[in-house]
């Protein structure tokens, strides 16, 4: 397994530098931005411990151009700053992990092994429908190559949508999808969804069949078409 | 109004009694001279009535053969029935200094007209000049009386004429008048006392509203005070104005200084650390336990100082789903692998009132806590309760917490300051923030199985 370590301190690379080696890692350190963008656009890593506060280019931005390069390597965020905002900042640049300085080696190895585990397992392929993409392997869509933010039950829609594409697929059934067996009164209705869905990928990829559900379509034109 | 409070200098008083003691003296003042000015008049038109009267009997008095002094006969009916009010009698001077009565009106019957004990002496000084005096008939009514000294041919000695009426009516009529003019004044003083008023809180409200508006800065509805004032408030108002840019401005100095040196110190601990738990010995055990006591002071000193700096408002607002929205893509990345799903639901136009780096540590730290004991499922909520104000509930189908034990909870979130720094709940920090807001948290349990959190909150107008 081959690790990058991303971190500017010359004392925490060193230790977690050892600390990764004695746990069976190959490691690759990168002491700034600009390095650790270069390395992970190159070299086919298994995952990248990857520091937020760095010189020349910061965390954050490093793993904004891997994700638009499509550097889909699994990415733990080291930082000590803590605060909630940093942490959605983190996840919607497309991180997998956040761990807050200062921590336990012990701790970084097990969200490594756990991180590496989940990338490892079923390797489901990924659907694409007129520039709409979804990987189920990193729960992670696109829509024209820029990443989709989406929460999980909004994911489950669009991906049960997807897998039954230009079917019209009934209320009844995505709220068993979605809601497992023990649907209860308080959940949001489907309609919900449904508009959060379409704001996120457009309204006009969704078609509601009056009466019957909701289907989803490629746009008559690709990419062009103005979404009037 | 309380003693202390009307013991405490007021603008509002000091101006109204100045002006009402002011204009209430000018009233009294004009209504006296009034009174005195109408009696005077009333008095001098009466003088003239007896002044004619004495021309009359002088202009017809005449002298006999032998000396007597007859009277003219004078139609005035009043003159001849007795005791009527009005008299005349002519006399002349004694050597005593005193009079002689020769001849009297009718009226007077067998009386005599009273005079003043010198006012022989006084007739004498002033020859041809009438003397006025107040005096009372027979039946004591008030009378008016005049006299004049005048020399007649063919007589040695001198003639005095007196006339005299009674002075009733006019004393009536200056009473009327004076007990008609003190209720015009006293009216005319009310209404001015009302107007002076009115006029000193009209023209204070200016002050009234930049109390207001600075009220409503520090309770963080506004920013910062924008009405337009008067030239003598306008640069109160400014300089209001700076200073609370100024408080604004230190308090953000301090809140960066605060975090730089808290983030700081972060990395060099993770490095000793580290370094502590490879190394054997007691050196070793002791670094690292005091670490650690240091990673969670920092925490905790730094968690209260964002939170401290939440009492200077800011008048920002934060839309309510997009911070949901994200909050739910976030933990449900981090708790991916128990594969929690987080269903929110809120309204679009749903504003909270505060910075949206509150809002995300309000509604973040109750949904990380919902997440790490749920089973699968965190609901959050949100319901407008008034136009101020809406409750965000976050709730888990975890093993949630006995009533005793959410008693436990609250009666350390209520004394914050003793509690000690990384409480298992992280419930202290999104009640210190909920407070720092005016608002509150409350537990419950939920119909999910687990725990009902329920804050809340301020919010901004759509």
């Amino acid at each position: 397994m081959r690790i990058l370590l991303v971190e500017d301190d010359p004392d925490l690379s060193r230790q977690l530098k050892a600390a990764l080696s004695d746990a069976g890692y190959a490691v690759d350190h990168a002491p700034d931005g600009e390095e650790a963008q270069f390395l992970g656009e190159t070299e086919p890593y298994d995952a990248v411990i990857l520091d937020l506060g760095l010189p020349k280019v910061d965390g954050v931005s490093v793993l904004e151009r891997w994700r638009r390069g499509n550097v889909a390597t699994p990415v733990l965020i080291l930082t000590a700053r803590g605060a909630w905002s940093e942490k959605v900042a983190g996840f919607d640049a497309g991180a997998d992990d956040y761990l807050t300085k200062p921590f336990h080696t012990e701790e970084l190895l097990a969200r490594l092994r756990a991180l590496l585990r989940r990338s490892a397992g079923h390797a489901a392929p990924s659907l694409s429908i007129g520039g709409l993409r979804l990987d189920p392997r990193a729960a992670r869509a696109t829509v024209n190559g820029e990443p989709l933010r989406l929460t999980s039950l909004e994911y489950r829609l669009l991906h049960y949508l997807m897998m039954h594409e230009g079917r019209v697929i009934s209320r009844t059934e995505l709220v068993e999808h979605l809601y497992d067996q023990d649907f209860d009164r308080d959940s949001n209705t489907i309609e919900v969804f449904i508009g959060r869905v379409r704001k996120k990928i457009g309204a006009d990829r969704i078609e509601t069949v009056r009466g019957l559900g909701y289907r989803l379509t490629a746009p008559a034109e690709e990419l062009g078409g103005a979404a009037t | 109004m309380t003693l202390e409070a009307l013991s405490r200098p007021s603008l509002v008083r000091r101006l109204v009694i100045l002006a009402a003691g002011w204009t209430l003296a000018v009233l009294l003042v004009s209504a006296i001279v009034l009174a005195l000015l109408f009696q005077q008049a009333a008095i001098r038109r009466f003088d003239q009535g007896l002044a004619e009267l004495i021309d009359n009997l002088t202009a017809g008095a005449s002298i006999d053969d032998r000396g007597q002094v007859i009277a003219p006969a004078l139609t005035d009916l009043r003159a001849l029935r007795a005791y009527s009010g009005k008299y005349w009698q002519i006399a002349e001077p004694t050597p005593q200094g005193g009079i002689h009565v020769l001849v009297r009106s009718r009226s007077l019957w067998d009386s005599e007209l009273e005079a003043p004990a010198d006012i022989a002496a006084q007739l004498r000084s002033r020859p041809g000049q009438p003397v006025s005096y107040d005096t009372r008939d027979e039946l004591g009514k008030p009378l008016r009386a005049m006299a004049t000294q005048v020399k007649l041919p063919n007589r040695a000695a001198p003639v005095i004429f007196m006339a005299a009426e009674d002075r009733g009516p006019v004393d009536r009529d200056v009473r009327g008048f004076i007990t008609a003019t003190a209720v015009v004044f006293v009216l005319l003083g009310v209404g001015m006392v009302a107007a002076v008023v009115i006029q000193v809180r009209v023209g204070l409200n200016p002050l009234f509203a930049l109390r207001r508006e600075v009220a409503s800065v520090r309770r963080g509805k506004a920013e910062r005070v924008v009405r337009v004032y008067p030239t003598e408030l306008a640069p109160l108002a400014d300089e209001l104005n700076a200073l609370m840019a100024h408080n604004q401005e230190v308090v953000e100095r301090q809140r960066t200084h605060v975090g730089n040196l808290a983030h700081a110190l972060k990395t060099p601990l993770s490095v000793m650390l580290t370094e502590a738990r490879q190394t054997k010995g007691s050196l070793a055990g002791v670094v690292e336990e005091q670490a650690e006591a240091m990673r969670q002071q920092v925490d905790h000193h730094l968690r209260r100082a964002r939170a401290a700096a939440r009492t200077q408002g800011s008048g920002e607002r934060t839309p309510v789903a997009e911070v949901l929205d994200e909050l739910s893509r976030t933990l449900e990345r981090i708790f991916l692998d128990k594969g929690v799903v987080i269903d929110w639901d809120a309204p679009d136009d749903l504003y909270f009132l505060g910075e949206r780096q509150d809002l995300l540590e309000l509604a973040g730290n109750a949904m990380e806590n919902a997440g790490k004991w749920c089973k699968a499922k965190v609901r959050i909520r949100t319901t407008p309760i008034s136009p101020e104000r809406f409750r965000l509930s976050i709730e888990d189908d975890g093993p949630g917490l006995t009533p005793e034990e959410r008693e436990e909870v609250v009666r350390r979130g209520a004394r914050l300051d003793e509690s000690a720094p990384g409480s298992g709940l992280g419930l202290s920090i999104i009640d210190e923030l909920a407070r720092a807001y005016g608002g509150s948290l409350t537990l419950g349990p939920s119909r999910l199985g687990g725990l009902l959190v329920e804050l809340d909150l301020p919010r901004a107008e759509a």
